[in-house]
């Protein structure tokens, strides 16, 4: 059954550096409980919030990324509710009546569906910049528990909340289109999407003939297919049976993969906007824009044709692009004279690979080459010193260890006596030997594996070893022709 | 009535070495022992000893040369503006055992003037009150008649000033705050252009109407303290960009340098012997060779309603955060969470504070906001705009308050006749701009206060304007008391 599907994705800017509104860190992990405070993230009487220049660059940042109408004068705003988190029991955050104005009026984004290679478009509603509220955690179950325990260190933390409209069409595009805002705001140097808790989605979906129901609480990007996956089953499902999707907010439960109604009911939302005496609006200026439109320049799309057009496969381009790092080094090695081809190769399959297969994050810069090292060993590539293979199999996996080490502490010794390993296999392997020379072929491959074995860790092109051993294997041939 | 010493002239003997500022501490902490049991004027008072430690220290520094502008100087400040010294509890149950972890950057100005913190004085809970009553910790009382109040907010700042506890004191001023006790108690008082001071530290009533501001004994005295305190603060983002002005140095207002208006809605509904004292002050301004013309304002009769609905919708978002979280109550016991806040409220703040809070909700909640808030913030631009183009032509002068101080009880019963204390003083919060209230003379032994109005940034004019006032009426360094 058809689907209407919006999102309201919330993205820490974890990168800002400080918090939205003081100089606490806005990366607030490392920190024991209520240590990462000061006065104007605890909102302790009297101590006032000054915006943070970084925070909302990033936030226009992303305003232009997605398109968007900025207003000339941002306004934040009061948002109140009573929670134990919340230390002023309002939130500063930007809101488009009362005199409000938020980074983004509207504007779009277009995501690339992997599954079809097509460019989809979904309209942003709009774009809030603000304050994250602490955490409070609970003995057990919120409804059970005796006492709340509530830590501030998120408290204040920039956060970016974009609304989409309902233009998405499945759960999977869902995810995609989650997954494409992310990276490209971490191509903004704004977030760091990896780190745990964030971004977190909330969903409305609707199938025909329902009313609109909210989903909260999604945590992860697959969680957001999953999640929408099981809503649209158990909403088809209601209508499927001729009973009514009512209007509610509903709990995303990761563990047991289910939607929950929330047991708690929700109160008419009075939220008693108005705009924030204590700051006033921000006049959007030409510097600032600039900016922006600088900070925003790297966007994935613009470097996903930028690989493209260096006649790279679009998986592989990809595969590229979706790591920024690897982004970065593979344009900086084609620039210093490496073969695309092959950088594309090395960079968005077999080096990215390695770092999968050891656990490691291929979107961490640190654990990338520089792009002279990749250059280099392209080059070599290229002009035949060494095949792709055994820089594949013998100097990624040693990079991968150590990504600054010297190009040519990795680089395997070659193999300068072929003659003599293929001399030793042809003497150990003679049943091989035997059912080659009496006609079956296939026996050549298993004599090429064990010269390749034989050569231990150093450089052989196995087309060079294949070459000698027929070779060799002919002239055995011979004698036996005249006997 | 008695004279006694200006913080100028203390300063002066100081220097001369005719006066000891040991001696002089000794002089105050006997006056507050004498005094405070009958006013009231304290809510905390810096213990003896600690006061007589830094007299001796400003001593040694008069000694060695190396003295600062108000070394030695005992100043008062408000309970509303945060001492990480001494508790601030901004006269609530709610703060009252709240000890800030950072200084009001008007309090560290001080401190690093020389400046001697002698105690937090006593005020309207929150600021929220005219007359000085609704104070958790018991009334204040007018030291010229103790049957009176002293007005409020700022009562205990004005009081200790007319009794001689305390040479310069610093109040707020959100809608006459500081300008009423000024009236009441022959004191002076300046209500700064909006930005001019900075309110990093002060305890919120009405954050876009409301200046820190200096009281005194005489109109160079305020001067000096303004001087001290003012300019730019980057904490605070209200703040303006400018230099501390410089205003202690001037000279009287010569006739012809500037006009003085009085609007007639700003002066019809005072009080016979009020209106009396005003017209006695202007004539003799007249007779010395000063332009008195009359003038008209018809906006303030919509001032009134329109500032109690910004303030009380502030109010009402400023005051969400106590919620018995980070500022606990013993007397509530541990529930569930929503009753553990409703508890904590009831008991923590007062009857005026929590009909406040009631207000100003009611102005901002969905569906009444463009009734209330949405239109008092239109009506606050007009007043602005007309207060704006009469403060080009003239300065704007009327009494302080329409009556006389009231006894105590007198006004409390009644919401609208103590509402209606404020009206000429709002006027200068809704525009912004800076208001000098000074003594115009007295009335059946009770003081009468006359206020200028001037451009933004014209606290140069009004100081200028209030040392030849005080030239014509004597009333400088006025206490009550006997001689």
């Amino acid at each position: 059954m058809k689907a209407k599907i919006g999102l309201e994705i919330h993205v820490q800017l974890s990168e800002a550096g400080s918090k939205l509104f003081c100089d606490c860190d806005s990366e607030y992990r490392k920190y024991p409980p209520n240590r990462n405070v000061c006065p104007v993230c605890l909102g302790l009487p009297g101590a006032l919030p000054v915006p943070s220049k970084r925070a909302l660059t990033l936030a226009l940042a992303a305003a232009k990324a997605f398109n968007c109408k900025i207003p000339e004068r941002i306004v934040f705003t009061r948002k109140h509710y009573f929670y134990p988190d919340l230390p002023k029991n309002y939130q500063i955050t930007q809101f488009e009546k009362v005199g409000g104005a938020p980074v983004c009026l509207g504007g779009y984004v277009e995501f690339l569906n992997t599954d079809t290679w097509e460019w989809v478009r979904v309209g942003i509603r709009r774009v809030n910049l603000e304050e994250d509220p602490g955490r409070t955690y609970y003995e057990g179950d919120i409804l059970t528990s005796r006492y709340a325990l509530v830590d501030f260190n998120r408290s204040g933390v920039p956060l970016l909340e974009i609304v989409t409209e309902p233009d998405v069409r499945s759960p999977r595009e869902a995810r995609l289109l989650v997954e494409y805002i992310l990276l490209t705001l971490e191509y903004i140097g704004a977030t760091n999407p990896r780190l745990e808790g964030v971004f977190r989605v909330d969903a409305n979906v609707s199938v025909e003939g329902g009313e609109r129901v909210e989903v909260k609480n999604i945590g992860s990007t697959l969680d957001v297919e999953k999640a929408l996956k099981y809503e649209i089953g158990r909403q088809t499902m209601i209508v499927e049976r001729g009973g009514k999707v009512e209007r509610e907010t509903r709990h995303w439960d990761a563990a047991r993969g289910v939607t929950k109604p929330l047991r708690y009911k929700e109160e008419e939302a009075e939220y008693l906007y108005f705009p924030d005496p204590d700051l006033p609006p921000v006049r959007v200026t030409e510097d600032l824009l600039a900016e922006a439109s600088k900070t925003a320049s790297r966007s994935p799309k613009a470097i996903f044709e930028t690989v493209r057009k260096l006649g790279v496969k679009r998986e592989i381009a990809w595969s590229i692009v979706s790591s920024p790092p690897a982004a970065d080094r593979f344009l900086e090695a084609v620039r210093l004279g490496g073969d695309p081809q092959v950088l594309a190769r090395m960079v968005g399959v077999d080096y990215k690979g390695e770092l999968r297969e050891r656990g490691l994050d291929p979107n961490d810069p640190s654990r990338w080459p520089p792009a002279k090292t990749l250059t280099e060993l392209a080059k070599l590539v290229s002009t035949g010193e060494y095949t792709y293979d055994s820089i594949k199999g013998l100097v990624l996996p040693r990079l991968a260890e150590n990504p600054g080490v010297e190009v040519k502490a990795v680089l395997p010794e070659k193999v300068s006596d072929i003659d003599s390993l293929v001399e030793e296999v042809l003497k150990r392997e003679v049943k091989a030997v035997r059912d080659y020379l009496s006609g079956k072929k296939k026996a050549l491959n298993y004599l090429v594996g064990a010269v390749m074995r034989a050569a231990r860790g150093r450089a052989l092109d196995p087309r060079e070893a294949r070459k000698r051993l027929m070779e060799r294997l002919e002239s055995m041939k011979e004698p036996q022709g005249e006997g | 009535m008695r004279k006694l010493k200006t913080a100028y002239e203390l300063v002066e003997a100081y220097r001369n070495g005719s006066l000891d500022p040991v001696e002089h501490a000794w002089r105050v902490i006997e006056e507050i022992g004498r005094w405070e049991g009958r006013v009231n004027a304290y809510i905390t008072l810096e213990a003896p000893e600690a006061i007589i430690i830094q007299a001796e220290e400003a001593r040694e520094r008069y000694r060695r040369g190396e003295h600062r502008p108000l070394e030695g100087v005992l100043v008062a400040v408000k309970d509303n503006i945060s001492t990480s010294f001494m508790p601030t509890t901004a006269a609530s149950r709610m703060l009252e055992k709240y000890i800030p972890p950072f200084n009001a950057t008007v309090v560290e100005r001080l401190v690093r003037a020389g400046a001697i913190v002698v105690g937090k004085t006593n005020m309207d809970e929150f600021a929220m009150g005219s007359t000085s009553e609704f104070s958790a910790f018991g009334p204040v009382r007018n030291p010229w008649d103790l049957e009176r109040v002293p007005g409020g907010s700022s009562g205990g700042s004005a009081a200790c000033l007319a009794y001689g506890g305390c040479d310069l004191s610093l109040g707020s001023d959100t809608g006459g705050s500081i300008r009423l006790p000024a009236a009441y108690t022959a004191t002076v008082g300046i209500k700064p252009t909006y930005g001019l001071v900075s309110r990093y530290g002060l305890i919120p009533y009405g954050n876009s109407l409301e200046q820190i501001g200096p009281m005194a004994r005489s109109v160079k005295d305020a001067a000096l303290l303004l001087e001290v305190i003012g300019g730019w603060d980057p904490r605070d983002s209200t703040s303006l960009r400018i230099d501390p002005p410089k205003l202690s140095n001037l000279e009287p207002l010569e006739p012809g340098e500037a006009s003085l208006c009085v609007p007639r809605e700003m002066v019809e509904g005072s009080e016979e012997p009020v209106a009396k004292v005003f017209w006695s002050l202007m004539g003799k301004l007249e007779s010395e060779g000063f332009e008195v013309l009359e003038a008209s304002l018809p906006e303030v009769s919509k001032a009134l309603p329109a500032y109690y609905i910004i303030a009380l919708a502030e109010a009402a978002s400023n005051l969400a955060r106590y919620d018995g979280g980070l500022y606990p109550r013993e007397d509530v016991e541990a529930g569930d969470y929503w009753r553990h806040v409703a508890e904590a409220r009831a008991r923590g703040f007062g009857w005026e504070v929590k009909k406040r809070i009631v207000l100003g909700s009611y102005a901002l909640s969905e569906g009444y906001r463009d009734e209330y808030y949405i239109a008092a913030t239109k009506v606050r631009r007009l007043v602005r705009d007309a207060v704006l183009r009469l403060a080009r032509k003239c300065i704007i002068a009327s009494p302080a308050a329409p009556i006389l101080p009231p006894r105590l009880g007198e006004r409390i019963t009644d919401p609208l006749l103590l509402y209606a204390m404020d009206v000429y003083t709002v006027v200068a919060n809704l525009a912004g701009v800076p208001a000098l209230a000074m003594p115009a003379g007295f009335s059946q032994g009770l003081p009468v206060g006359v206020q200028f109005m001037a451009y933004r940034l014209g606290e140069d004019l009004l100081v200028r304007l209030g040392l030849t006032v005080e030239e014509m009426t004597g009333l400088r360094g006025v206490a009550a008391g006997e001689g």
